[in-house]
C-alpha cells in the first residue's frame, strides 16, 4: 500500500520548490508590492496543503496555483478594505470612546471573520441582515428603508442565515 | 469549516432552522408558530442544535459596538467583478472622478475648462501654468491675452513664470506671477486664497492691493473682506480631500452637497452638531456612512439621489 504512490509529503516538496518562485512573481505583477505577494503565496501553498486535493493529480499546477492565488487576492483586498473603512471609523471617535489597541485588535479580527462569513450574500440581503443585527430595526422599518416589501425582508433574512449557518458548518 | 460539503439533509435542517428564525423576527408569528417551532425543535435533536446554532450566530453580532461595525462591514461593497478585476490585474478599477484628474497638456491658446458636480480637472497650459478646477466649476482660458475667465465655481492657478496670468471674476481681478491662489466664486462674492507668492488684487471698487502667501481675502459687489491668515498646508479638494475642523455639520452638508448630484438634506437639529476629520471626495456615499458611525444621525436614500440625515432615536 504505501509503495503503491509517492508520499503526497515528498510531491507537494516537488511543487513547492519547482513553481514557488514562478507564483511570488505572478502575485506580485498584480500587487506591486514584493513582500505581501511572498506572504500571499506561502499562504496559497498552505492552502493546497490543507485541501483535499491530490496533489500527484495535478496536470496543470501552475494553473491550479493560480487560480487558488486569484483567490486569495480577491480576499486580500476584501481585508483591506475592511481594514480601511474600520480605520476610518475609528478615527472620527471621539477620544473617549475610542477602544484599547488590544481591544481593536480583538474587533477588527471578529469584524474580519463576520466579514467572510458574510461575503457572497447580495447587496440588499447583506444590509438588510446588518440593519437587522447591528441596528435593531424591525422588519417593517427595514422594508422601508430599502423599498422593498416586508415579505422581501423576510426572505432576505432567512437567506442570509442560511448562508451563514451553512459557511460556519 | 472542515471542507466536507455538509450532507443534503444538514442543508434541510439549516434552511428550516433560518427560516423559523426570520418567521419568529418578522413580529408576524402567532401562537400556533410558536408551537409548532416547538416541536420542530423537539422532534430531532439536529433540529435543536440548529436552532442554537443560529442564536449563536445572532448573538456574534449582537456583541459589536453597532457603529463602527455598520461602518465597516456595511461599507460600499466592490462588486464581485471589480474584486476579480483586481485580483487578476487585467484592467484596473475604474476611476472615479476625482481620479481621473491627471495632467492633460493643453496646446489650444484659448479653451472652455468645464467639471461636472463631483469631478475634479487639472490641465497644464502651453507656458508652463497649470490650472485645476473643482466640482461644477467653469473657465474660459485665453492665453493670447493671458486670462482666464471663472465663469462659475472654483479654480486654482499655478503660475511658476514671471509672465502674469490674470483671472476675471465677477467681482474683480486676481493678477498671479511667480505664485499659486485658489479662487472660489459665489453668487455674492468671491473668496481668493494664495497658497505661494504675492497677487495682485483689483476689486470692482477701490485700490489695488496685494496678498501673500497663507492670506485670504472675500472680494464682494460692495467692497473687500478683511484679510484673514488660513492653513496653506491643510489638504483640500485639490488633493482631493474635504477637511472639518471643529465645523457646524450644517456647513459640512453644504459644502458636501456641492460634490453630490442629487437631494440631501438634514433635519434642523443636526444642524449645530460639530464634525472634525479629512474625508475623501472620491466616495462622498461612504462620507455619508462615516458621519452616520461617529455622529449621532441616519443615513437615509430613498436612492442615491435623495438622502436624508436624521436624528438616531435610541442614541449607541
Amino acid at each position: 500500500m504505501s509503495d503503491a504512490a509517492l508520499p503526497p509529503e515528498q510531491t507537494f516538496h516537488d511543487l513547492y520548490r519547482d513553481h514557488r518562485s514562478w507564483l511570488e512573481g505572478w502575485l506580485r505583477r498584480r500587487m506591486g508590492n514584493g513582500s505581501d505577494a511572498a506572504d500571499l503565496s506561502q499562504d496559497t501553498f498552505v492552502r493546497l496543503l490543507a485541501s483535499s486535493q491530490r496533489i500527484a493529480d495535478l496536470q496543470e499546477p501552475r494553473a491550479y496555483l493560480a487560480t487558488v492565488g486569484k483567490r486569495l487576492l480577491a480576499n486580500f483586498y476584501k481585508r483591506r478594505s475592511l481594514e480601511q473603512a474600520y480605520l476610518d471609523a475609528l478615527a472620527l471617535l471621539p477620544e473617549d470612546c475610542v477602544p484599547s489597541p488590544e481591544q481593536r485588535w480583538i474587533l477588527l479580527e471578529t469584524l474580519q471573520a463576520l466579514d467572510e462569513l458574510l461575503d457572497g450574500l447580495p447587496g440588499p440581503v447583506r444590509r438588510a441582515f446588518l440593519l437587522s443585527q447591528l441596528e435593531g430595526l424591525g422588519y417593517q422599518e427595514i422594508a422601508e428603508r430599502l423599498q422593498v416589501s416586508e415579505r422581501t425582508i423576510k426572505r432576505y433574512m432567512a437567506q442570509a442565515y442560511e448562508h451563514c449557518l451553512l459557511v460556519d458548518m | 469549516m472542515n471542507g466536507s460539503a455538509p450532507s443534503a439533509q444538514a442543508r434541510q435542517v439549516v434552511r428550516a432552522a433560518a427560516q423559523w428564525l426570520a418567521l419568529m423576527e418578522s413580529g408576524c408569528a402567532n401562537e400556533q408558530d410558536r408551537a409548532q417551532l416547538q416541536s420542530w425543535r423537539d422532534s430531532h435533536s439536529s433540529h435543536e442544535q440548529a436552532w442554537q446554532k443560529a442564536q449563536l450566530l445572532r448573538q456574534r453580532f449582537a456583541d459589536l459596538p453597532p457603529a463602527l461595525a455598520m461602518a465597516s462591514l456595511g461599507r460600499p461593497q466592490a462588486s464581485r467583478r471589480t474584486v476579480l478585476k483586481r485580483a487578476v490585474g487585467a484592467v484596473a478599477l475604474l476611476p472615479t472622478a476625482w481620479l481621473i484628474s491627471r495632467q492633460l497638456p493643453l496646446d489650444a491658446w484659448s479653451a472652455d475648462l468645464r467639471t461636472a458636480t463631483g469631478e475634479s480637472k487639472k490641465v497644464r497650459l502651453a507656458d508652463g501654468s497649470s490650472v485645476q478646477l473643482n466640482t461644477a466649476s467653469a473657465v474660459d482660458i485665453d492665453l493670447k491675452h493671458r486670462r482666464l475667465t471663472l465663469v462659475e465655481g472654483e479654480m486654482a492657478l499655478n503660475v511658476p513664470g514671471i509672465s502674469p496670468l490674470t483671472i476675471l471674476t465677477h467681482f474683480g481681478q486676481v493678477v498671479v506671477s511667480q505664485g499659486e491662489v485658489c479662487v472660489r466664486q459665489g453668487q455674492t462674492g468671491c473668496k481668493v486664497q494664495v497658497l505661494k507668492g504675492t497677487v495682485q488684487l483689483q476689486p470692482l471698487h477701490g485700490p489695488v492691493f496685494s496678498l501673500r502667501g497663507g492670506q485670504q481675502v472675500s472680494l464682494q459687489a460692495a467692497g473687500v473682506g478683511a484679510v484673514e491668515p488660513f492653513d496653506v498646508l491643510a489638504p483640500g479638494w485639490r488633493e482631493g480631500v474635504l477637511m472639518a475642523q471643529n465645523q457646524p455639520l450644517g456647513d459640512f452638508l453644504r459644502e458636501l452637497g456641492t460634490y453630490r448630484l442629487g437631494v440631501l438634506r438634514w433635519e434642523p437639529e443636526l444642524e449645530s452638531l460639530r464634525i472634525t476629520g479629512s474625508f475623501r471626495l472620491e466616495d462622498t456615499d461612504r462620507i455619508l456612512a462615516l458621519l452616520a458611525a461617529s455622529l449621532p444621525l441616519e443615513v437615509h436614500s430613498r436612492t442615491r439621489y435623495w438622502v436624508t440625515l436624521v436624528q438616531r432615536k435610541n442614541s449607541v
